[in-house]
């Protein structure tokens, strides 16, 4: 079954000089994206800059010329999510000169906006026409605009695919998820995939009402590794429990035991918006039932639990599939492609995977590219002269 | 039919890359166009609201926010409202002000702030004023927020 699925997905993958012809536009917009049209004076960031550039362009070229999606975007995912710690708490400190959240920061407005935030801003935004977040709308450090308008071009453009190629925590999970070799825990009951849509409609109602974004004061998991309140009261040491438990549990452990993304699959609230709002969006993945032998392969390695026995009906992957790619490279009968909505399943699968790697490829270089550069620089920085900062 | 959702759907594909490189490279443009357009703010119960009114001291000013009562649907029952003096460095070691926060003529609270221990206390003369909720040393003022009910 193993050389047969080696075979399959090398004859999916593309020739040499037409891999390498395929990958120059990506060359190309992958320097403006990741130097954002500055060549760095600094030799340490210059460094920084041609490993990342190099880093993404070879994979790039690798997912074309092996026809393999998920290894190469995973270790570019991965990577992004450590550069994010690196590049946001070494930035954080330089402007803020404190990881910890204090009053004094959160009436200043110098919180950086995170896309998870965006599915409790919706009704307050629109009913009182505030933001119920204390940061920046245009300026500092990841202002609250931003993040909006890139979150919106990414959700038109890849839908829930965001999840996979543009959330820079995603790959926290994912890391942890590849450790070990076999699941611990196999069988997680299908209804505890529902818990994202009831973490979304309680954070949504909730900070509603409070008008404060409850999702980030008592849940979120990633302040265990990008700022947090300062411990200054009962209430704060409570909520302090609460998201480094759910950060050890959710992004480490569950991980580990499952080899699935548990808090992407079993609890992001943004995810299960992205999941609602995917139908604008043009690209899918879909199953030949024809092809299908209904090995479960796909069911049991699906990182987000996207597969079920009704998808290999139904040749349609659940809602809440990310796009990631692990069930096409697995597929030992390549039943499972890449697909355009509105074209026929037999119509060109490596042309809606080549139409589909681009913009989410270009998406992970734009987000993730800055994030594992500066990362990286500084890394370099601390090793050459014993200090990030 | 499904010719022309074919066509439509791999029209609607190839403009990804454009639509995703138009997001990054008019960022700036769009969250201007974004911030203009929807007229959005910060929720006052972060940035303190919009002034009110200020008042000119010597080497200072004193800024009086409107109070913030907002709620989802109408106004909560309790509030606060915040006074800020700027620049920060011109502010006096001590600062002994009566604030009348609703512009009705009559103080409504006196405030006593110490810059050095950051110590202050807060005196109600309106049944309005609950107490002192902060004293914050901002980027560019100090400032404290009184609490109030409706």
């Amino acid at each position: 079954m193993a050389t047969q699925a080696k075979t399959r997905s090398r004859a999916a993958g593309l020739g040499i000089a037409k891999s390498l012809l395929l990958t120059l536009p990506m060359l190309l917009l992958s320097t403006v994206l990741i130097t954002q049209g500055q060549i760095p004076k600094d030799p340490l960031q210059l460094i920084a800059v041609l490993f990342t550039w190099l880093l993404f362009n070879i994979s790039f070229f690798l997912m074309l010329f092996t026809g393999k999606t998920y290894c190469y975007r995973s270790l570019l995912f991965i990577l992004m999510a450590f550069g994010l710690i690196v590049w946001f708490s070494t930035t954080v400190l330089e402007e803020r000169g404190n990881i910890a959240l204090s009053d004094e920061n959160i009436i200043n407005g110098e919180v950086p906006f995170c896309p998870l935030v965006i599915p409790m801003t919706i009704i307050p935004a629109a009913v009182t026409r505030t933001v119920i977040f204390p940061g920046s709308l245009l300026s500092g450090f990841a202002p609250i605009a931003s993040m909006i308008v890139i979150w919106l071009g990414a959700s038109l453009v890849v839908g829930r695919g965001w999840c996979s190629w543009g959330c820079f925590y995603g790959g926290l999970d994912e890391c942890c998820s590849r450790i070990g070799k076999k699941p611990v825990i196999k069988n997680i009951d299908r209804k505890w995939t529902y818990m994202p849509y009831a973490v979304l409609l309680g954070v949504v109602l909730t900070s509603a009402l409070s008008l404060s974004p409850t999702y980030c004061v008592w849940l979120c998991p990633f302040k265990a590794v990008t700022e947090y309140a300062a411990v200054t009261s009962t209430m704060v040491l409570i909520q302090t429990i609460i998201f480094v438990a759910l950060f050890v549990g959710l992004v480490i452990v569950l991980p580990i035991l499952t080899k699935r993304r548990t808090q992407c699959g079993l609890f992001c609230p943004l995810g299960a918006l992205q999941s609602l709002i995917n139908k604008i969006n043009v690209f899918d993945l879909r199953i030949d039932t024809a092809k299908c032998t209904k090995c479960k392969r796909c069911i049991q390695t699906c990182p987000t639990f996207s597969l079920d026995e009704s998808s290999l009906e139904s040749g349609r992957p659940l809602l809440s599939c990310t796009k990631c790619g692990q069930c096409v490279d697995l597929c030992p009968k390549g039943a499972i492609s890449y697909h355009i909505k509105g074209t026929s399943l037999n119509a060109s699968p490596q042309a809606a995977r080549l139409l589909f790697l681009y913009p989410a490829f270009l998406l992970m270089s734009a987000i993730g590219g800055w994030m594992i550069m500066v990362g990286f620089w500084r890394i370099l920085k601390l090793i050459t002269t014993g200090s990030m900062l | 039919m499904s010719k022309v959702k074919a066509i439509l759907g791999y029209t609607l594909a190839s403009l990804s890359v454009p639509v995703l490189l138009a997001t990054f490279f008019g960022l700036a443009s769009w969250m201007n166009l974004l911030v203009a357009g929807t007229g959005l703010t910060i929720s006052p119960w972060y940035s303190g609201g919009p002034v009110a009114r200020t008042i000119d001291h010597a080497t200072y000013q004193t800024r009086i926010h409107q109070p913030v009562f907002q709620a989802l649907l109408g106004e909560r029952r309790e509030g606060f409202v915040q006074i800020a003096w700027s620049p920060r460095e011109a502010v006096p070691e001590l600062i002994d002000e009566e604030v009348d926060y609703n512009g009705d003529g009559q103080a409504d609270f006196r405030i006593q702030l110490e810059k050095q221990t950051r110590q202050a206390s807060l005196m109600p003369y309106s049944p309005q004023v609950i107490g002192l909720q902060g004293v914050y040393c901002l980027k560019e003022a100090w400032a404290i927020r009184a609490s109030l009910k409706k």
